[in-house]
């Protein structure tokens, strides 16, 4: 099948790394320019190939030139869809060519041609030649391919700015999916050296805490070691898609959990959170007196308007632990369109800080921009609700209601001495001996002073 | 072969990493030197200059991740190989890969545990991989191999160095990773005293390769920055390491582990 081709075809060389000692070539890179493309057409003239430009028997050897290979596809299956994800493809189906080594993706790639190779008689309309035979050898869809590589460089310069638009416009369909139009989430337990019962779930609507993994990340990790710690979970029926409950999720979740976690709400900070392990990237309280929640970010190291630091929140639910009222998030969820959507979303978020807001500001919505507080406009929580009140925050007129609704209740004289928040909680339950469980809910305890003592 | 080198600062650990280097790939075998050191120079002592680490790769990449410069469907891990293979710095005797800072705050679990995998796979296309260790192992539990075939400890004569020996030994057997075999390299020492430590050192379970004597030149050459891989050929630390290179080659052939050829 790859007779006319002067070098080995096949996985075997997949890994294989030119080192520069027995380098012919280098190809894009960043001491050049380079992409690859995969698109989808109507008319596509079935095993053609071109090399525009240069081909190996005229480059010098230790130089390094533009480069850029174009893939057209045609097929009554075939999408537009799918172009991403056979794109990718090409990292692995070059790197079975012997002597030729390929790295990264898209406008990032760098490619390395061996002395061994190009001693052979291997020229680039070889690996055109490969890829097109290899494209329709594993994708049975493909009915017809054709390959052009470019090596020009005003070739290649026009060919980078086509494929930039094509990355964008995908970039926006991806932004598209949600957990709707998927089958799959991932699940990671990455972090459970430090937090035994930390499950992450990660969907395209919810960036796992540390924010290093999304939905596609995983699904890279799991193709990369199906039996590591990343794996799939079917989402199977929703009870409630607006909470993010899924029986399948929960089922995955308590066994990964030994049995500690019964049930999540993806979307919620109030029933059923997420766990959250101990190095999110920020942390989500609720503050029962202004039926708000603040988000603060790992960096900020002043004190929120609980009175208490990134550090001593993160505190309160970190190691595995759900705790309602408090959840760890990567910055990334924060700008997911579901975010936090059981609680009602961006309407229910009263304060960050100033850095943590503006690098999110896109996705707050254009009415709520000037009503969610920073650290310079309240600083606790009396602050916090003039200002909300001064904003017209939606959550103000909420508040009314329910002091309207309980006219009887006559404003309490504030604790005159300055009082330390000890806790602030929707729920919490108290040690008590005798097989009673006494449980507090939306608790506020203060006290005077705190002194904390070593035993 | 993977040889890990590690000791306490000013031990000579770097001294034996630069020169192992230097002799095994004169043997024309293809050697990486991988420096997980933050505080050690082995770039320099092999008369390198630096360009890029793995800890400044892995910072950017969490800054772009954060700020959300990395499109959803762009696997940042291609992207991590990418930029670390870049970094590696190709010389016509050896390879080296820098990896610089440790972790800030946040969260490492997916970086390293990614960054592992792609050190394993870039290591497995040399015959010998040489790394430049601390004496707490941090970076080769987290961040660089689990598998190592030889673990060398460099120390010096003082009370303290044998001490040394048994922390870096108890504490491999506590971190996960797995030593074929572990040995001890006595730097500094005095020819009288090498039976008795050679002793101290045996008890612990552990043999002694070999012992490099006193070498006023290193100092000087140090003092300079000239590297050491420079040293005359007639002097002590480079006629030692010498022997122990071939003492290390042998065992390889003893034990039948053919290092991996092209």
């Amino acid at each position: 099948m790859f007779k006319d081709i002067p070098v080995d075809v096949s996985p075997t060389h997949e890994g294989e790394r030119i080192r520069q000692r027995n380098m012919f070539v280098e190809l894009a890179g960043s001491k050049s320019m380079g992409a690859e493309l995969v698109q989808v057409k109507d008319h596509v003239e079935d095993g053609k190939i071109e090399v525009i430009g240069p081909d190996l028997d005229e480059m010098k050897q230790g130089e390094v030139y533009p480069f850029g290979i174009k893939i057209e596809i045609q097929g009554e299956k075939l999408e537009e869809d799918l172009e991403g994800v056979i794109e990718r493809r090409i990292h692995e189906l070059s790197n079975y060519v012997e002597g030729f080594m390929h790295l990264n993706q898209r406008d990032n790639i760098w490619c390395r041609v061996s002395m061994d190779a190009k001693e052979a008689g291997f020229k680039l309309k070889h690996l055109a030649k490969a890829l097109s035979i290899l494209f329709k050898e594993e994708f049975p869809p493909i009915e017809s391919v054709s390959v052009t590589i470019f090596t020009d460089e005003t070739a290649v310069k026009k060919f980078l700015q086509e494929a930039r638009k094509k990355y964008e416009e995908r970039d926006a369909r991806a932004r598209e999916l949600s957990e709707e139009n998927v089958d799959v989430f991932y699940c990671c337990l990455m972090c459970q050296s430090f937090a035994p019962t930390h499950v992450c779930i990660v969907t395209p609507d919810r960036t796992a805490l540390c924010g290093a993994m999304n939905w596609f990340d995983c699904r890279a990790a799991y193709k990369m070691d199906p039996n590591g710690p990343i794996f799939e979970v079917e989402k199977g029926e929703a009870v409630d898609s607006i909470k993010g409950e899924y029986p399948n999720v929960n089922k995955v979740v308590a066994e990964n959990s030994q049995g500690t976690i019964q049930k999540v709400y993806l979307h919620s900070i109030l029933e059923y959170p997420h766990t959250s392990c101990g190095c999110f990237e920020a942390v989500a309280f609720y503050m029962p007196e202004i039926d708000g929640i603040g988000i603060v970010n790992r960096n900020f190291r002043e004190k929120t308007p609980l009175g208490l630091p990134f550090s001593t929140i993160a505190g309160q639910c970190s190691g595995g632990k759900q705790v309602e009222g408090f959840l760890g998030m990567s910055l990334e969820y924060i700008r997911s369109p579901k975010f936090l959507q059981a609680d009602g979303g961006f309407e229910r978020i009263v304060w960050m800080p100033k850095e943590l807001k503006e690098s999110v500001i896109e996705a707050i919505p254009e009415e709520l921009k000037d009503k969610i507080a920073t650290e310079e406009d309240a600083n606790s929580i009396k602050e916090l609700r003039k200002f909300l009140k001064e904003k017209g925050h939606p959550l103000v007129e909420k508040i009314k209601e329910r002091e309207v609704k309980k006219p009887k209740v006559t404003e309490k004289p504030e604790i005159e001495r300055p009082a330390v928040p000890v806790a602030t909680t929707p729920e919490m339950s108290l040690p008590i001996k005798g097989g009673f469980k006494i449980i507090l809910k939306g608790a506020r305890i203060y006290a005077e002073s705190v002194i904390i003592k070593r035993k | 072969m993977i040889i890990a080198v590690s000791g306490k600062g000013g031990t000579g650990k770097t001294l034996v990493s630069a020169l192992l280097v230097k002799f095994l790939s004169e043997t024309n075998k293809d050697v990486l030197a991988i420096d997980a050191d933050p505080d050690s120079n082995l770039p320099e002592t092999l008369g390198i200059k630096v360009q890029n680490t793995v800890g400044n790769i892995r910072e950017q990449l969490k800054k772009d991740i954060a700020a959300g410069k990395i499109p959803d469907s762009v696997d940042k891990w291609s992207i991590l190989e990418y930029r670390i293979l870049e970094s590696v710095i190709e010389t016509k005797d050896f390879d080296i890969l820098v990896m610089g800072r440790s972790e800030g705050s946040g969260c490492y679990c997916a970086v390293n545990t990614i960054l592992r995998k792609i050190i394993k796979d870039i290591s497995s296309t040399y015959d010998f991989v040489i790394i430049d260790t601390e004496a707490g192992l941090e970076h080769l539990s987290r961040r660089t191999t689990q598998d190592v075939d030889l673990m060398i400890i460099v120390t010096d004569q003082s009370k303290k160095g044998v001490y040394t020996v048994q922390r870096i030994i108890e504490l491999s057997k506590e971190l996960e990773i797995k030593f074929k075999d572990i040995c001890v390299i006595l730097n500094r020492v005095k020819k009288e005293d090498i039976k008795e430590l050679k002793k101290s050192i045996e008890k612990l379970g552990v043999k002694l390769i070999g012992t490099i004597p006193e070498d006023p030149s290193i100092t000087e050459y140090d003092m300079k920055g000239i590297p050491l891989t420079k040293l005359p050929k007639n002097s002590p630390a480079i006629k030692s390491m010498r022997k122990i290179t071939n003492t290390i080659l042998n065992e390889v052939k003893y034990h039948g582990q053919n290092p991996r050829t092209h």
